[in-house]
Formats: structure tokens, sequence, C-alpha cells
């Protein structure tokens, strides 16, 4: 596609996307200083204007002036008169801001004095002692050195825990070599701290890129891959785990890029929060199609830790290829991709389960899924329908439904614990809602989900005895024009897109602490079908609602949920609970299910090979060769 | 007055120290606590976690790592500062009372629950890992796994014991069941099929041929024929997990069991019948361990994010006995540190 046709292309996708005036969105206050107002930061200015940057070096300045505003913005707010402003992310600013390193040593030995523990600290600490390699005092490197010998490091249980903690192993131990075990808290010397750290990531990359992530397209946790991929990547010596770790951040922004709509992460993950599962903007994901794609603000604060990722981030070039995938869209696509579950300790035939995502993309809304069942045991989204918005700050510009979960069968499913005392420890470990009937944020074992581009039909078969026998629909208080229709099927719009959301089972409305609406629906039969369609593809809503009510629908309940029904796109689909689902009489076929396929991302299934393409760019990462391959198709 | 407290009498007044040694209990009491509030990966927790030694004024003294994963605990017969600690970060090793520790296993065995050494092989060691069983023969220097004859799936392991007087005869406590090896783990068998996890098994003080095991979901079994057969025993409710069984070192008759839904069950006539001794405990019970002092047959209970809780009577009447707002996962009565 020529460059002006392209401008063309994004000016009307512009204009037309203008309808929806959503409230003021949410801005985090900044002190301003006295003398003249600094610019806002991105996260409270406007709204980045999303035209496609064609030159590189400009888009590598742009970049680089995200990264720097990062910096500057944290940097600015570090006073050592006050340690709460001046925390390790900020030693990590100034110092690759190469700022104040008299400051930041003194604030480094304060810190090690009461280390941490677990990766969350680690990771930050391995940020402190690389970037100060030349800058900190030598008591303040002997300060975080000695911290590694003197606190056991918690491990984790999770596969985000393990990024961080392996790489942050794998750095330090490579920054002291040659050192003894009673140096370090593993009791393990530099040499076999290396080894085990080298051992473990190969092992994550190898799973990774053959059966997919577990913690798949985190909405939050993205973060706490990239940091440690990123700073493996600019200071592994070995050219194997340096190539590895640029490889696997290439990997992941890829597949950002591929699921983000105008910059926010929507449609299934593997882990989000009970902000973002309806607000998706509000979470690091933001901040990294900010810093990367520079369509869309960043979360509040960049994220805290997008900090960390900054203080290294000169070190990262984005392939255009990727840009282009999140910016530079020609057409609707379908997305299919293998993912695995969590890993199962009990209760399951297999460790880690096979997810089936699927996800069609649009320029007005996007419609992404799995099929069903639980992928982690907490934070899952299964589905949603997201519509895009001029500015996703503060508007809920979502639909789905759930069933929410409280159980200790699922969680003993994944964690080495006891039946009794999870449920309360998962409300003091920060997943506050997880006890609550009326949460959006989690899966079901009880759930099944069929997608078939913007179709949706999600069925429950809820036992009896089940601890909260309902299901949630969230409805936005962004919708406009919801009708109840005599059909059965609720109509509405979201933005420049038209929603259609037939729930199988009477219902009724309950508010939501923010202006939300919940469709509250108490049968343990149950189920959900939303179509979706672009509103430039009917009249008006109305017309879209007949279009909707005259298509060919047959359900029943009893003695399993299951539907029949001809799809807006005109496919007659076959879905029961617990049945392969039918597509115009063919059975999908799982099994042949691809690590990615797609016009942007395409893997075999155990290939640990990625090709990504645009247009005629293409870019393949061999984790076979550890090689990276760039291509430019001629003649396209 | 009977001879032998005459004896004692005149053995003290001949030699003072005599007697003020046997009164020195044979065993220190250590525990696995997890303090405070649940603990979250990335968060600085104001409690020390990990292991505490009980002193002789009765107060616990926290020792080794402030570490907040730690489970199962198993000390070297012939050398009482040596430990092996099932973690978070899997098997912690220290050769020095606690003063230097070492992560014996690597990435690949994790968060295992329970580890023992063999008393009949000390240089081996079991460890009960949510994915099997792991071996070392070199006293934690090496791991090995060991489950051929365990399920490929229903091998989760909580609980691991080994017969003290028959050497290479280790019972695991499974998701699926119990499994027995006879080998040294070269190979299992399942002696008894559970619907759910296997949380304790132990085998009885007093006749090596007697094994009880806790459960999640199948109430507690016995065994009378050294872990071949097991039976569901009478008097016990099977509905709630149950946490763990404890016998009294001090008389055989006398068997506790912990469980958050039923608090404390005992039994004082080897088990025909079983008692709820709860009256004195926080409502709710939510106990979580119980242990016997092998010297006093004091009774502990640990009650969970509450304290430890002891009774001199064997569950009748209970005082708070330190550890407030603690998670006790394990009583351990180690030799006497002199």
């Amino acid at each position: 596609m020529k460059a002006t046709a392209l401008f063309l292309f994004l000016a009307v996708g512009l204009s037309a996307a203008t309808i929806v005036e959503p409230p003021a969105p949410v801005r985090a206050s900044v002190a301003a200083p006295a003398a003249r107002p600094a610019p806002l930061p991105a996260f409270s200015a406007p709204v980045p204007p999303r035209t496609i940057v064609q030159d590189a070096d400009t888009r590598r300045a742009a970049y680089l002036a995200r990264v720097g505003e990062v910096l500057a913005w944290k940097a600015k707010l570090a006073d050592i008169r006050f340690p709460v402003t001046f925390d390790a992310s900020a030693v990590c600013a100034k110092l690759a801001r190469r700022e104040d390193p008299a400051v930041c040593s003194r604030r480094v030995i304060e810190l090690m004095k009461n280390p941490g523990t677990g990766p969350f600290w680690m990771f930050p600490a391995v940020g402190m002692a690389y970037l100060g390699r030349d800058q900190l005092s030598p008591e303040a490197k002997a300060a975080i050195r000695a911290a590694w010998g003197s606190v056991m490091q918690v491990r984790g249980d999770t596969e985000n825990h393990w990024a961080m903690y392996y790489t942050s192993l794998y750095l330090m131990a490579q920054l002291y070599p040659n050192e003894p075990g009673s140096s370090w808290y593993t009791g393990k010397s530099s040499e076999e701290n290396l080894a085990e750290a080298r051992d473990y990531l190969v092992h994550w990359m190898d799973i990774t890129t053959t059966i997919g992530q577990g913690e798949f397209n985190p909405t939050g946790y993205i973060t706490e891959y990239a940091i440690p991929m990123l700073f493996l990547a600019t200071w592994a010596r070995d050219p194997a785990m340096r190539i590895r770790g640029r490889m696997t951040l290439d990997w992941l922004f890829a597949d950002l890029a591929a699921n983000t709509l105008n910059g926010e992460l929507r449609g299934s993950n593997a882990r989000t929060v009970d902000a973002s599962v309806v607000e998706h903007w509000r979470d690091h994901a933001s901040f990294y199609s900010w810093l990367l794609f520079g369509n869309i603000p960043p979360n509040p604060s960049f994220g805290g830790f997008g900090v960390y990722f900054a203080s290294a981030a000169a070190n990262y070039e984005l392939p255009e290829v990727i840009y282009r995938i999140a910016v530079d869209r020609d057409g609707d696509y379908v997305q299919r991709d293998l993912k695995r579950t969590r890993r199962r300790w009990r209760h399951s035939d297999v460790l880690a389960a096979p997810i089936y995502k699927t996800s069609y993309m649009r320029r007005n809304y996007a419609v992404g899924s799995y099929q069903g069942g639980v992928a982690d045991p907490i934070q899952t989204h299964t589905w949603d329908v997201t519509w895009a918005v001029p500015d996703p700050r503060g508007v809920t510009n979502t639909m789905f439904s759930m069933h929410p979960v409280s159980s200790p069968y699922d969680l003993q499913t994944y964690f080495a614990e006891s039946p009794d005392s999870m449920i309360p420890a998962m409300v003091a470990e920060r997943k506050p809602t997880y006890d609550l009937p009326d949460k959006f944020l989690g899966s079901s074992r009880f759930e099944r989900v069929f997608q078939d581009r913007d179709t949706v039909i999600a069925l429950y078969d809820i036992p009896p005895g089940t601890r909260f026998p309902h299901i949630n629909g969230f409805f936005s208080k962004f919708l406009s024009g919801v009708t109840q229709d005599k059909s059965g099927w609720i109509f509405a719009r979201g933005g420049n897109a038209y929603l259609a959301y037939r729930p199988l089972a009477a219902y009724e409305w309950r508010p939501t602490p923010k202006g939300d609406r919940r469709l509250y629906s108490p049968h343990l039969k149950n189920g959900t079908i939303v179509q979706a369609a672009d509103a430039g593809e009917f009249a008006d809503l109305a017309a879209f609602g007949r279009a909707i009510a005259a298509l060919r629908l047959a359900y029943s309940l009893e003695p399993v949920p299951t539907v029949s029904m001809r799809t807006l796109r005109g496919r007659d689909v076959v879905f029961t609970y617990g049945r392969t689902p039918v597509v115009d009489g063919v059975p999908v076929d799982y099994s042949k299910w691809k690590l990615y396929e797609g016009p942007y991302l395409n893997a075999e299934k155990g290939s640990r090979r990625l090709t990504i393409t645009h247009g005629s760019l293409r870019r393949v990462l061999d984790f076979n060769t550890l090689t990276i391959s760039d291509s430019v198709t001629s003649g396209r | 007055m009977a001879p032998p407290v005459r004896f004692l009498l005149a053995l003290a007044a001949a030699f003072p120290a005599a007697l003020a040694n046997a009164a020195i209990p044979a065993h220190d009491m250590v525990v696995s606590v997890l303090a405070g509030p649940a603990f979250v990966v990335g968060t600085k927790s104001a409690f020390e976690s990990g292991l505490f030694r009980r002193g002789p004024d009765g107060s616990f003294h926290h020792f080794g790592l402030d570490f907040p994963g730690t489970f199962g605990i198993s000390v070297d017969p012939r050398d009482s500062r040596v430990f092996y600690v099932a973690s978070l970060n899997g098997c912690l090793i220290t050769r020095d009372g606690g003063l230097t520790w070492r992560i014996g296993t690597s990435w690949d065995m994790t968060e295992p629950q329970d580890v023992r050494v063999d008393p009949n092989s000390p240089d081996t060691v079991y460890i009960a890992l949510p994915d099997g069983v792991a071996q070392s023969k070199d006293r934690g220097v090496t791991w090995t796994r060991r489950e051929r004859g365990l399920p490929e799936r229903g091998k989760y392991t909580q609980a691991i014991e080994i017969d003290r007087n028959r050497a290479g005869r280790v019972l695991a406590g499974c998701e699926t069941g119990i499994y027995l090896t006879e080998n040294a783990g070269r190979s299992w068998r399942r002696v008894l099929p559970t619907s759910e996890t296997v949380t304790d098994i132990e085998q009885s003080p007093h006749d090596p041929r007697r094994w009880m095991a806790a459960t999640q979901a199948d109430g507690l079994v016995q065994s009378r024929d050294g872990g071949l057969t097991w039976r569901p025993v009478a008097g016990v409710p099977s509905a709630k997990c149950l946490y763990n069984v404890a016998f009294d070192p001090t008389n055989p008759r006398r068997i506790a069991v912990g469980s958050w839904t039923y608090g404390v069950l005992t039994t004082e006539d080897g088990g025909a019948t079983w008692a709820d001794r709860n009256a004195g405990l926080p409502a709710g019970h939510c106990v979580y361990r119980v242990g016997v002092d092998p010297d006093s047959g004091r009774l502990y209970a640990g009650v969970h994010q509450v304290s430890l809780y002891q009774s001199g009577d064997f569950g009748r009447t209970w005082t708070p006995d330190g550890l407030p707002q603690s998670r006790i996962y394990r009583f351990n009565f180690v030799p006497a540190a002199r």
C-alpha cells in the first residue's frame, strides 16, 4: 500500500472514530514547578496522533524521545530528602541519564541495608548494578553485591517470577564471576548460579516457542517479561543469551502488536486485573504500546515498572515489521494462536493444557477469545468484544460475560497449597475480588467458548452447589442505544461498532460501583451469544438489530447448553457444551492449530520459529539456530 | 517411695548436676513458620519467617534463614546441625545449624512440600514434589527423580515417610493415593487409592508396623502391616480435609489429628474412639498442624494466623503458647542442642 493511500485510510478511520464522547479521562496529578509549567507527562497529555511514522530515523528518534521522557519524569521526582521518591527505579532513571552518581551511590547504600526478597527486588537491583558499573561508588557497588549474599531471595511459583528471578541471577552471577557459594544467597558458586539460570531460561524459551507462553498476552505482567528480556539482551556477555533475550523481546512485542486495537491490549489473556479487564488501557501493556508504537497514552506513572524498561530501552530497536503490525493494518484479520495453561500440579491429565486463542481484528472493534476453561486460576480473561475509542483513558469499551469462580479445587490444581487457607490468602494477596460474586475477573472450568470472526458463543454448565452459581455480563456505561429487543437480543452501540448480546437464560440488571451495569443471570445452564459489526455496515442500530433478529437461531439448555445459528457472516455454527464446534458442517480441528497463524504472525507448533510479516517486510526469529533474519519481498 | 525415686534422690544428693541434667528435655522443638499475614511475592514482610527453635524458657527464637516458604523439615540423625528444609525455593540445606545454607536442588525441582532423611541410611534424603518424588544419596548434593510406578499424572506428593525399621521402605502421600517403595525408590506401587491428596503419613513410634495417614477427602486411614494395606479409621470425619496426624511418643494410646474444619481430634484408646478437643481454641479452629512433644507428651496445635496453642492434658484445655499470627507448617522435635 502506498503512503498516500495509507494516510487516506487512516484519515477516514480517525474521522469516523470521533462519535463517542467519553467522560473526562482520569488524569494523574503531577506537581508542576512554580516557575514554568512543564509539559504534561504522556499519560496525562492528549492522545498521541495515530499517524504512521514512515521514516525509520524519525521513528527511532520518537522512540528515544519517549524513553527520555520516562527517565526525565522519574528523575525529576526523585528527591533524596524524601526517600519514598528515590526508590530503585529513580536510581535507575538517574543512572541511565548519567546524573547524580554520588547521590545515587548514597541512596543505593541505604536501599541495600534492607534488601527485599524475590524477583521484584532482584531485577531493580540488577538494573542499578549494571547501569551503575561506571558511576556508582565502590561502596555502593559492594553494598549491592553483599545483598546478594545476605538475603535468601524467593524464587516464587509463577512463570513471570521465574523469568525475573533467573534473568537477575544470571546477570549478577555474570557480573561477579568466580565467587564461592558462601558469597551468594543460593550457597552456589557464580558458575553454578549462572548455569542454573541459563538452563531455566533456555527451557522457558523452548516451551514458549514450541507450545506457547503460559502467561499469554498479559495486560500487566507483560512488563515482568519485557524488563528481564531487555536486561538479558542488553547485558548478557554470552552472545547466545544476548540474542535469546533480543529474540524473546521481539516475540513478546510482535504478540502485543497483533493483539492491540489502537494500542489497547484486548481479547483473551492469561492474566489481567479487575481494573483493566474492563478498562483495557489501564495496565502496563499500554505503556509498551505507547513506548514502542506511539499510538496510545501510557498508563498512569508509566506503570511504575516502565521506568526500569526505559532505563535500558535505548538498547532495543523495535523492528519495523512489528511497528507496522501495530499501526498500519490494511484490513480485517483473524489471528489464531496456541498458548498453554499455567502448569497444573493436580486434577489434570496434562501438566499444561493447550489454549486455542482466536482474535478477529477490525478497524473499529476487535473480538478475542480462547476455548474456555481455566488458563490461570485467578486472573484469566476468556473473551471480549472491544471497540475503538479516541481516548481510552477511563473508558470501559468492552463487552463480555463470565462465570465468577472462587474455588479451592481450582486453586489446588495450580498451586501446591492446602484447600482451606487459599481463598483467604488470595484475598490478602492483592486479589481482593477473588471471592466476590460480582467480579468480572477470572475464568471458569464451566465455560466453553467458540468464536468465528465477530461471533462469540459462550456456554455455561455450572454444577449445582458451585459457589457463585450465576454468570455476569459486563455492560459498559459507554454503550449507547442499549435496547432489549423482544427477540431476546440486546442491541447497543459502542463507538463505531454495533453489538448484539443474546442471553440464553433469564437475567436482571445489577449496578456496578463505577456506573456500568452487570447482567446477572442466576442459571446454571446458561449462555451468551455476542455478534458485532461495523457501524458502517448498516444504516443504523435498528437495521443492525433487524438483521441480527432475522438470523436463524435455535438453542436449548438441557441436558447441556447448545446453540445452532447462522452468524451475521453467513456461517452455520453448531456449538454444544463439551463438544467440538461445527462450522458449516465441519468440526473444528484443534489438533491442527498452529503456534501462530494469521496474516502477520506464523509459526508451526513445536517449531521454535516465528515468522513476522507485514507487507513486504519479513522477520524470522529462529530459536533453533539463534538467528534473526530480515528480508524484504521485492515487487510488493 | 519407689526404689528408683529413692535412687534418684540419693544420686541428686551426691551429684546435683546429674539430676539437673535429667530434667533437660532430650529434644528441642523446631517449627517451620510463616509469620504474619499471607506472604506476597514481591513484598517485604515485617515478620520473620522460617525456622524457630524453642528455648529453655519456652520462648521461640528464629534461626537460619528469614524465609517465608519453609515447609517440611528433617534432621540428619547423626548430626543435629544438618537440616534439610522443603521450601518454596527447593530443598534448603544447612550443615552448621543454620549459619549457612545452600539450595540443594535446581530449577527443575520446585516447591517440595516434605523432606525426609532416611534413618537407615542417613546420606539418603527424599523430597515430596508437586510433580513427584526425588532422592539424593549424597546428603543433598545431587538429586534424582524416583518415580517409576508413580502415575504420570496424579503424583503430586504432599508427604513422605520412611520406615525406620526396614531399609528401603518409603511411603509417599500423593494426589491419587499412598504409594510404597520397598527398594529405596527404584519402583513404587499404590497401596491405597484416594480421591484427593494424602496430606500426611506417620509411622507409630511404638509399633513400626502401624502407620496412619491423613487425607484431604478420605478421612484418616491406618495400616497395621507396615503400610501394605489400609483401612479407614472409624469415628474420624472425612468430609473435609485432615491436615496431619501425630502419635504421642510417650503414650501408645494417644494420637491427635489436626484439621481446619474439625480442629483437634484425639484418641486416648489407641484409635477406638475419638474426641473433639477444641474447647479453649479460637472459634473456627483453623488448625493447620498438631504435634506431640516426645519428652513431655504435651500436645501442640498451630491455629492458622492466630497462635501456637499447647495442652498439657492432651487437648482438654489449651493455652496460647507464642508464635502469634503464624502459620505453622511443621513441628519437629530434634535431638537437643547442647
